[in-house]
């Protein structure tokens, strides 16, 4: 089994202010391809500083974290950049571009991928259909639910063929009956389509719907639980 | 991310702010067409005065004036009186002027130093010389203000076989001393088709003789032999559109002198050193009396001076530009704070910053291109507007025809400059979006 991401004493200070916050304080933690794991905690748990350094969208103070095989401590910010293009974001708030239809926006995500204009409008519909939007790809994401959006961002976050799905509060947005479909939709990819998912919540239903639950309390893993499906 | 990728997303960021970039766009605009408008006029200008003194100063003729520098004025062409040199004729609404020099020294020119002046140089093909005065004619009652030459009608028809043409009647090439020949202005003033007089007609010519006192009218009666072929243009050099022109030895006794105020050198040929060893031993033989006018002396100083004055518009023009420039800097600024969110999507998706930094100039470049476009054609536009003004004498005057001239060079310049401003001003804002921390620019509400 391949080894996506690897984290080993993992630290992370920042300032608030002059005041200085450890966000982390030394967190190991393992995720295998093919796995599906959420990251339990309240706010201000560091959760949210665990889900920015796993994405790659931040640098660790101290300890190592490998994403697919890289240390990122050691790369400067291009070469992050590059390493988020196998990583497939899913924001709480959808984080569509507005001016662009469901396809432009998973078309966009292709595009600063460099792929072919001709290869991107097949790929972007297929994944579309994948999540279950066949009828709503020219839609802009002001014409689409809540669920709906999420679905667009999960199709745009598929696009490039990421390592593994990172997905910060993937239902915080949306009425729970459609929450429910968005896990259906997961859980769907991971056991079908076997996509890697890396969940960040606080929410503690969600949560379990992950074969593995990592709880984080005050900047570390306080407690590790297998779900039983 | 593929170049016409950035572009297309650049247009799309355009396209959501209509109004915004119209605005923006609009300042180029202006400041493009100032440009191109007040340069195209100019350089209009100067190719119909270049025209123009081309077809009175051809480049095998030298003119000799008194006064040691009277290539190097402009603006205050001393027309008329003594030493006018090829100075503002009266009527002809020329702005610009080849002044009498320092002629203070009481230098003056002879009628009779053409042979002088033939017996100089080998080179040297014939030379004429010219008495001018300002007079008026009276026609059909109607008294009105013009220039007089007196100038020997063969020769001079020799040296302007072009210009010095009968239109109807002719140029007597013995003409007995009360023939005249008059440019088409002259009978026919007001342009409309309305002549005061044809030829064969008598008119009585005036000149105020003011060389003594009291002040006399001397008047005669001449005979109009023929009216000249419409000459057009400012009159710089050569026949005049409203000039009056009797025989040399007429124009000796009419106004009692045989001092000239020109001599016409007609040259072999126009090699460079011919018209420079020419000039010399002329300048040479007055003791430096004299100005020798060359049409490559005076073409190198007409595109000095438009040169001089192309710049100082054009400079002026452009600083419009430069508060275009600015106003894409704000408003680029306005549009990175708006979309400090969505550049951190973009980032969290793999974006390069130099893709986010190529986005920003992206636009700018589209609305600097865009505005460049428009600029030349309104600046094109107003261009012929204001040169159609001018010809119909909007501006007073008798208006004189300028055809803008929109060189290739003056094209493409202000495209690169109008796409240049506004991409160098856009460096600053699309720096910072590209330097925009993914973390922060997420969290961006």
């Amino acid at each position: 089994m391949t080894t996506l991401v690897e984290a080993i004493d993992l630290k992370k200070t920042y300032m608030l202010g002059k005041v200085p916050v450890e966000a982390v304080r030394g967190v190991n933690i393992k995720v295998e391809a093919g796995d599906f794991v959420s990251i339990l905690g309240p706010s201000g748990s560091g959760k949210s500083t665990m889900l920015n350094l796993i994405g790659a969208l931040d640098k660790p103070t101290s300890g190592t974290l490998l994403i697919d095989g890289v240390d990122i401590s050691k790369l400067n910010d291009n070469q992050l950049t590059d390493l988020r293009r196998r990583i497939g974001f899913v924001f709480q708030f959808f984080n569509l571009i507005p001016r662009l239809t469901a396809r432009d926006n998973v078309e966009l995500a292709l595009s600063i991928a460099d792929v072919g204009k001709a290869e991107r409008s097949p790929r972007a519909v297929e994944l579309l259909e994948k999540v279950g939007l066949k009828d709503r790809i020219n839609h802009k994401p002001a014409e689409l639910s809540g669920g709906q959006q999420q679905r667009v961002a999960i199709a745009r976050a598929l696009a490039n063929k990421p390592k593994f799905l990172l997905l910060d509060e993937p239902t915080g947005n949306i009425d729970s009956k459609t929450a429910a479909e968005i896990v259906g939709l997961l859980r769907k990819l991971n056991v079908e389509s076997h996509v890697s998912i890396i969940m960040v919540t606080h929410d503690q239903h969600l949560a379990r719907e992950a074969n593995r639950t990592l709880e984080m309390f005050d900047g570390q893993i306080s407690s590790e639980v297998v779900n039983q499906q | 991310m593929k170049a016409y990728d950035i572009l297309g997303y650049s247009f799309s960021a355009i396209k959501l702010r209509k109004l915004r970039a119209a605005l923006t766009t609009l300042g180029v605009i202006i400041g493009i067409a100032a440009v191109v408008a007040l340069l195209s006029i100019t350089q209009g200008l100067q190719v119909s005065i270049t025209n123009d003194l081309n077809r009175g100063l051809s480049a095998t003729t030298l003119i000799v004036v008194p006064g040691s520098n009277a290539l190097g004025g402009v603006g205050g062409g001393t027309g008329s009186g003594v030493g006018g040199g090829l100075g503002a004729r009266s009527g002809s609404g020329a702005g610009l002027g080849l002044g009498s020099g320092s002629a203070s020294s009481g230098f003056a020119l002879y009628v009779n130093y053409t042979r002088e002046i033939d017996a100089l140089s080998p080179e040297i093909n014939s030379s004429t010389a010219v008495i001018e005065r300002s007079g008026y004619m009276n026609a059909d009652g109607l008294n009105s203000p013009v220039t007089i030459y007196g100038v020997d009608f063969s020769q001079y028809a020799q040296q302007y076989p072009t210009t010095f043409v009968a239109a109807s009647g002719n140029v007597p090439l013995n003409p007995s001393s009360n023939d005249i020949v008059v440019g088409t202005r002259v009978s026919d003033p007001r342009e409309n088709g309305t002549e005061l007089f044809n030829a064969g007609d008598n008119v009585r010519i005036v000149w105020t003789n003011a060389t003594t006192l009291p002040v006399v009218n001397e008047t005669y009666i001449a005979q109009v032999s023929g009216i000249l072929k419409t000459v057009g243009g400012f009159g710089l050099a050569g026949p005049s559109d409203t000039g009056v022109y009797m025989p040399l030895n007429q124009a000796e006794s009419f106004f009692g002198t045989n001092q000239c105020d020109m001599i016409i050198v007609q040259l072999k040929n126009s090699n460079n050193s011919t018209i420079t060893d020419v000039s010399k031993a002329i300048t040479d033989y007055f003791g430096g009396q004299v100005t020798v006018i060359s049409s490559t002396a005076v073409l190198s100083l007409l595109s000095t001076i438009f040169g001089t004055i192309q710049l100082f518009l054009g400079g002026i023009a452009a600083i419009s530009l430069l508060v275009a420039g600015i106003g894409i800097m704000n408003i680029m600024i306005v549009s990175l704070i708006e979309r400090t969110r969505e550049i951190g999507i973009l980032k969290a998706l793999g974006m390069k910053s130099r893709t986010v930094l190529s986005i920003f100039l992206g636009e700018s470049a589209i609305i600097g291109l865009i505005g460049a476009f428009a600029g030349i054609l309104s600046g094109w536009i107003l261009a012929n507007i204001v040169a159609r003004l001018l010809g119909s004498g909007a501006f007073g005057g008798t208006g004189f025809k300028v055809t803008p001239l929109l060189t290739p060079e003056v094209f493409l310049g202000s495209l690169a400059f109008g796409v240049g401003i506004s991409v160098i001003f856009a460096l600053y804002p699309a720096w910072r979006a590209s330097k925009l921390k993914p973390v922060e620019a997420l969290r961006y509400e």
